[in-house]
């Protein structure tokens, strides 16, 4: 028996665990009911999912922010500057991004312990919002990230919408940025681009692109692809990602100018 | 009022002459001036925001209690600095050497005849120190202990540079006090 890794601090789940089976969706090749060659169903190829955005809402964090995609969820807090613990000299300031699961997020249950699955996607956000923080200006100091992703619809989109989400609480943290990291992903599906696909797009398409930049100063912070995309292909997708990133800006802009107007 | 306010990475209108000095908050990237925090620009003085947590620099005042003593240093977890309490937990350690405790006769100077643990004292960083810690002096009038209880558990008042005495049993310690400014 594998008793040796059993967690005891935690309520542990059954060991195996089942996606509930609704009665619609049994019988439907996915649960969009979409096939191939078929229009996006329910918005545009170039629509994302509307954008629910708020900052400040964990009040013991110096900085936070919550963002919501119709079925993602993620919330975010920034702690920090604050004293490194490493026990080298460094000029630089140093960021530290960690991923959480929820044990609910997924459709099937997420064990409490850290896997390969939120690092890959902590260093993701890390490599995204490295460019746009002014870590010269903290010598000796760490600023820590948590991201908590409350429900994954799409792990792309959770990659995107944590780093807007991150980008978000360190403004509201008040830590020196160089400009807003804003991201969008997008899939390939046939010979159409659809933009913020969610978990069962993705899947039926052949690629994925997670497109990270800072429109105020129209730079790329990180590019990554996931799956076969041509060169033509991942241009295009990241020429439509930049265009909707200006819209998410707004966004972003907007739930920051509300925050800095109640404080 | 939103018109005010700046986001990071937003231009700020400058006036026409000579680019001013750049403050905190601003930074200067391919000839724009851009905000790098969310708040209102000024033309004196840095960026409004409410008053953030800032770790310590050179030359900043650092408030902070005596934890630990050893005939070399004085190590010293710093809470306040520069006026701005930092959130609970996130304190910076700071160490303030046999030589930085003032500023004469330094090598009479014994680290337990200057400080106790739990005193509360008023530094002045000197440099970014080691990985660990930064280096603090008291080696000016206006620095040293503010704050510290005698063996009886009574809050001291000072009598000189170099001594405070016990209100309830009217014993002298050593400490190396510090006279603030406007007393």
């Amino acid at each position: 028996m594998a008793q040796s890794n059993f967690d005891r601090r935690r309520i542990n789940g059954p060991e195996e665990s089942f996606p509930p089976t609704f009665e619609d969706d049994e019988g439907e090749p996915s649960s969009l009911g979409w096939r191939l060659g078929q229009p996006r169903q329910g918005r545009a190829a170039s629509d994302i999912r509307p954008i629910f955005l708020k900052a400040g809402l964990i009040t013991q964090a110096n900085g936070s922010a919550y963002i919501e995609t119709q079925r993602s969820k993620i919330a975010c807090a920034v702690y920090g500057p604050r004293q490194s613990k490493s026990t080298v000299y460094s000029e630089n300031g140093r960021l530290n991004v960690e991923v959480k699961f929820a044990p609910f997020s997924c459709t099937r249950r997420k064990v409490p312990i850290r896997d390969a699955e939120d690092r890959s996607v902590a260093v993701q956000i890390h490599q995204a919002l490295l460019p746009s923080i002014r870590l010269e200006l903290l010598p000796k100091s760490t600023i820590d990230i948590f991201i908590t992703i409350i429900e994954n619809d799409g792990i792309d989109g959770c990659i995107a919408a944590g780093s807007v989400a991150a980008s978000t609480a360190l403004a509201d943290a008040g830590i020196e940025m160089l400009g807003l990291v804003i991201a969008c992903s997008a899939c390939t599906i046939g010979k159409e681009i659809w933009l913020d696909p969610n978990n069962d797009e993705a899947q039926a398409s052949s690629g994925t692109l997670i497109y990270a930049s800072m429109p105020a100063l129209g730079t790329v912070t990180n590019v990554s692809q996931n799956g076969r995309l041509t060169p033509d292909e991942a241009i295009r997708c990241m020429e439509a990602c930049q265009e909707r990133c200006i819209d998410i800006h707004a966004v972003v802009a907007e739930a920051l100018l509300e925050n800095a107007q109640q404080s | 009022m939103s018109s005010d306010l700046v986001l990071p990475g937003q231009p700020i209108p400058i006036p026409r002459g000579p680019i001013p000095q750049l403050g905190t908050g601003v930074y200067a990237r391919e000839g724009a001036v851009r905000a790098s925090l969310t708040g209102t620009p000024r033309y004196e003085g840095p960026v409004g925001t409410r008053p953030l947590p800032r770790p310590p620099a050179p030359n900043s005042v650092v408030l902070g209690s005596i934890t630990r003593l050893s005939p070399l240093q004085a190590v010293l977890s710093i809470t306040v600095v520069d006026g701005v309490p930092l959130p609970a937990g996130e304190e910076f350690t700071g160490v303030i050497r046999v030589q930085d405790v003032r500023a004469t006769e330094k090598d009479k100077v014994k680290i337990a005849d200057c400080f106790r643990g739990g005193d509360v004292v008023k530094g002045l960083v000197i440099s970014l120190g080691d990985a660990r810690s930064y280096y603090v002096t008291t080696a000016r009038n206006d620095l040293g202990v503010i704050f510290a209880t005698s063996e009886a558990g009574a809050t001291m008042e000072p009598v000189s540079w170099q001594e405070m005495r016990c209100p309830k049993t009217g014993k002298i310690e050593k400490r190396k006090c510090a006279k603030p400014e406007g007393l």
